[in-house]
């Protein structure tokens, strides 16, 4: 094959890579906008659902009725652990480079959990019913990765 | 024997370049809101949604219709995705009155979206695909060459195109809902605009939007009392071709002749440039009006450019083609079928505003997609069929 093939014959067949990226953005609305605002001044706010459960992250529209939500309110920056997962080895661009866990913490104050990562340190100190309390991440941009991760409050395994 | 069917509700967004205050879940919500309203009930009479966009490369959201199911209250309702390229509006609403015309779903919500500005249509439609020439000249630089070869074919003179864009245009400044508002256009200055693919100038390109359009379809049960005006389906008609092949009439291809004979068929249509009110045709270059008019059979081969330069096609002339200024003055590319499927809607049932064609009571909704390849049509009209 030349240096110039765009192909590579693979058995009767020709097979060519084929790598498609270009830059796209993604436009989140006023209403999401508010959530990702209070995040850059460290403060963490949720919707009511018709349910009256709070969702945070927000909920743009109602999932049971489809209504726009505007109901907002200010959740805790600590929070319960409700499921988990162990990820022994992390990979590039995760939120830790050591051991840690993923969890659904929901935050005081809400109703429905949010995923993020837990700097649990081992796995035998997390658990459903754990504990956990934001570290707010140095730079805050407006993303959910304005939280570093979480960190376990003392006595926190329930 | 199918169910008879009727759009009682339509309604779309304000379309614009960049929708920056919503995400696209809120523009989706924006149009549902408007053809609930226009219908006068609300989501949870409902009993099924179908929603289309494509390419789905325009946004690189693969799989829109997993998160926005919050967004079209679809909580308990089923819900299905179709996709057929640029004419995805127009099979959409088609999928949407089959449903009804089925007896399956007696009240049917039907969406169509796209938000450009998340994305680049110009490059999303340029992928370089291994062992195809690159040519990476998006839409325009597909459909230049097909231009060339009708003006070359029927001998049109230069001026049609523009002619066209300026007639949409000046169209667009009476649609509200419209993108583009330019009220100032003249020949002279159209003509003067520069070549962007030679021999499509920049006037008779379409521009990129955010946009979204929604139909309400009910059953004739239930659009009987439904006391609002409504826009009967008398017939829809869907056909495709590949995009190459040999002996491929890439100018009238031939799935679009298909497509209008059959849905002129269904519709009881003998001669539709006489017994037609109103179209609402995808245009998104302005040469493609005459090239449609020849391919719908409105007009006889290489005499479409006539009823163009004959004022024909203007609002006030005897067949007008997309008095809401059409895909030439807003194009958020998977709603752009919907759009021209719900303005005809609009037409017959007396809602077009300013650019309402007086007494229109059959009109036509046309949308085509990829290489002109996919083919969608409906006919509505004020009185059922």
């Amino acid at each position: 094959m030349s240096a110039q093939s765009i192909g590579a014959l693979s058995g009767d067949s020709f097979v060519a890579p084929l790598e498609v990226a270009y830059p796209y953005k993604r436009t989140v609305g006023t209403t999401l906008s508010r959530f990702f605002n209070s995040m850059i001044e460290g403060r963490l706010e949720g919707t009511r659902g018709s349910d009256g459960k709070v969702y945070c992250p927000p909920a743009e529209f109602d999932p049971i009725t489809g209504a726009a939500l505007t109901e907002w309110v200010t959740v805790g920056d600590e929070g319960t652990v409700s499921t988990w997962a162990w990820q022994s080895e992390p990979q590039p661009d995760q939120p830790l480079d050591r051991p840690f866990a993923w969890a659904l913490i929901t935050l005081d104050g809400a109703d429905v959990p949010m995923l993020h990562a837990v700097d649990a340190g081992s796995i035998d100190r997390i658990g459903t019913g754990t504990r956990v309390k934001v570290r707010w991440a140095a730079d805050r941009t407006g993303g959910i990765t304005d939280i570093a991760c979480f960190d376990l409050l003392e006595g926190a395994r329930a | 024997m199918a169910d008879r069917c009727a759009v009682v509700g339509v309604g779309q967004t304000n379309h614009t370049s960049c929708r920056a205050d919503v995400s696209i879940a809120g523009l989706v919500r924006e149009a549902v809101d408007r053809a609930l309203a226009d219908a006068r009930i609300s989501i949870d009479d409902v009993d099924a949604i179908v929603i289309g966009k494509a390419p789905d490369m325009l946004e690189g959201v693969a799989m829109p219709e997993l998160w926005l199911a919050e967004a079209l209250a679809a909580h308990g309702k089923p819900v299905f995705r179709v996709h057929t390229a640029g004419s995805v509006g127009g099979s959409t609403a088609i999928v949407a009155a089959q449903h009804v015309m089925a007896g399956i779903h007696g009240t049917v919500l039907t969406i169509g979206f796209e938000k450009q500005s998340d994305g680049n249509a110009m490059w999303a439609l340029s992928v370089p695909i291994p062992f195809g020439m690159p040519v990476h000249a998006g839409a325009g630089g597909y459909f230049s060459p097909i231009v060339r070869g009708y003006i070359n074919r029927s001998g049109a003179p230069s001026h049609i195109g523009v002619m066209v864009a300026v007639k949409d245009r000046t169209n667009a400044c009476k649609n509200p809902y419209a993108h583009l508002h330019e009220p100032d256009w003249t020949l002279e200055k159209a003509m003067a605009t520069p070549m962007l693919w030679d021999p499509i100038r920049f006037i008779e390109t379409c521009p990129s939007s955010d946009g979204a359009m929604a139909l309400v379809l009910m059953n004739e049960e239930r659009a009987d009392r439904h006391s609002g005006p409504k826009a009967w389906i008398h017939g829809t008609s869907m056909r495709s071709e590949p995009t190459a092949f040999a002996g491929r009439e890439q100018v009238s291809p031939r799935a679009g002749e298909l497509c209008a004979e059959d849905l002129w068929r269904k519709a009881g249509i003998t001669n539709p440039a006489k017994e037609i009110d109103v179209v609402e045709m995808y245009v998104p270059f302005a040469w493609f009006e005459p090239m449609w008019l020849e391919n719908l059979g409105f007009a006889e081969r290489n005499q479409g450019w006539r009823m163009v330069e004959d004022g024909l096609t203007e609002m006030t002339g005897s067949l007008p083609v997309n008095p809401s200024g059409g895909v030439l003055s807003t194009n958020p590319i998977g709603a752009s079928g919907m759009i021209r499927f719900g303005e005809a809607c609009m037409q017959v049932m007396g809602k077009a505003g300013e650019h309402q064609i007086d007494g229109a009571r059959k009109a036509v909704g046309h949308a085509y997609g990829g290489g002109s390849q996919f083919f969608a049509m409906w006919l509505v009209s004020s009185d059922k069929p």
